[in-house]
């Protein structure tokens, strides 16, 4: 169980929330082409390590978040509001 | 024809008197009516909205997780630039006609007093009772009066809101799962015994 802090309401447990994958894919532009919205929709980085995700807290504030987690330790380092900008650490 | 009398979301399971254990500190619980008014400010109009707030209930908007007592309604904090307008019940949507009136421009406001139902749970065993369903710490290092968290009690998503040291905890859920939600409370409370009004 994951007991992920949100900015709004103090850490909660994960069950309050839902994943709503990876917080670092943008949606192309309209021009950009089939390839780019089949990248968009289906190429995921699937990182060993540190990866920013939204997950969003249903069962509160309901607001989306960006969550820094590590996949493998399941560590949470940062957690951010949607408007805020998280960096993915090298390590 | 009229309008049917509206029938109280508990009325067929809330049977007043003693349920569970005889003990000398049951959990006391009450069913207020109450009119509940979601607002929901518009972007950028967070300061007016305060300004109007105050000018109309008498308290600023709470900050997050708490709540704010003003002349004749509180308003709890529910999520960020949204807030819980609460009051006794009174005529058929006066309270969401004065909000929407107070806040026009300001704020979406929407009527929620049927679909939600208030339960007041009081006493010492309070505290104990809630932490069978409620994942989050109602201790009084870390939560007291004039607290609220949206959370979810027994699986069904719940407003939970301290408003005094018995300790009294006001609890709002949809009205469509205030039954299976008293259920539990009753099966919660059973060992301290459980008293409604």
């Amino acid at each position: 169980m994951l007991r992920i802090p949100c900015p709004h309401c103090g850490p909660r447990d994960e069950a309050e929330f839902s994943y709503r994958g990876d917080a670092t894919v943008t949606r192309p532009g309209p021009e950009d082409g089939i390839e780019a919205f089949h990248g968009y929709l289906y190429e995921r980085r699937n990182p060993r390590g540190w990866q920013v995700e939204w997950w969003q807290h249903g069962a509160g504030c309901r607001a989306f978040l960006k969550v820094l987690r590590h996949t493998v330790t399941h560590e949470i380092r940062a957690v951010a509001t949607a408007t805020e900008a998280l960096e993915v650490p090298e390590a | 024809m009229s309008a049917p009398e509206p029938t109280h979301p508990l009325a067929a399971v809330a049977t007043p008197g003693r349920h569970g254990a005889a003990g000398d500190a049951p959990l006391r619980v009450t069913l207020p009516r109450r009119d509940l008014v979601q607002v929901m400010a518009r972007r950028g109009r967070e300061e007016a909205l305060a300004r109007a707030m105050q000018d109309t209930f008498g308290m600023a908007p709470p900050a997050a997780g708490r709540s704010a007592t003003g002349r004749d309604a509180s308003a709890v904090w529910i999520q960020p630039g949204a807030w819980m307008l609460t009051a006794p019940r009174g005529a058929e949507g006066a309270l969401a006609a004065r909000a929407a009136a107070a806040f026009a421009g300001l704020a979406a406001v929407e009527d929620q007093s049927h679909g939600r139902t208030t339960i007041i749970v009081s006493g010492p065993a309070a505290r104990a009772v809630l932490a069978r369903g409620c994942r989050i710490d109602l201790h009084p290092r870390a939560f007291g009066p004039g607290r609220a968290a949206g959370t979810q009690i027994a699986h069904v998503s719940c407003l939970v809101h301290q408003v005094d040291d018995a300790p009294s905890f006001e609890l709002t859920v949809f009205s469509t799962l205030a039954e299976p939600f008293f259920h539990w409370l009753l099966e919660a409370g059973a060992s301290h015994g459980v008293v409604i009004a």
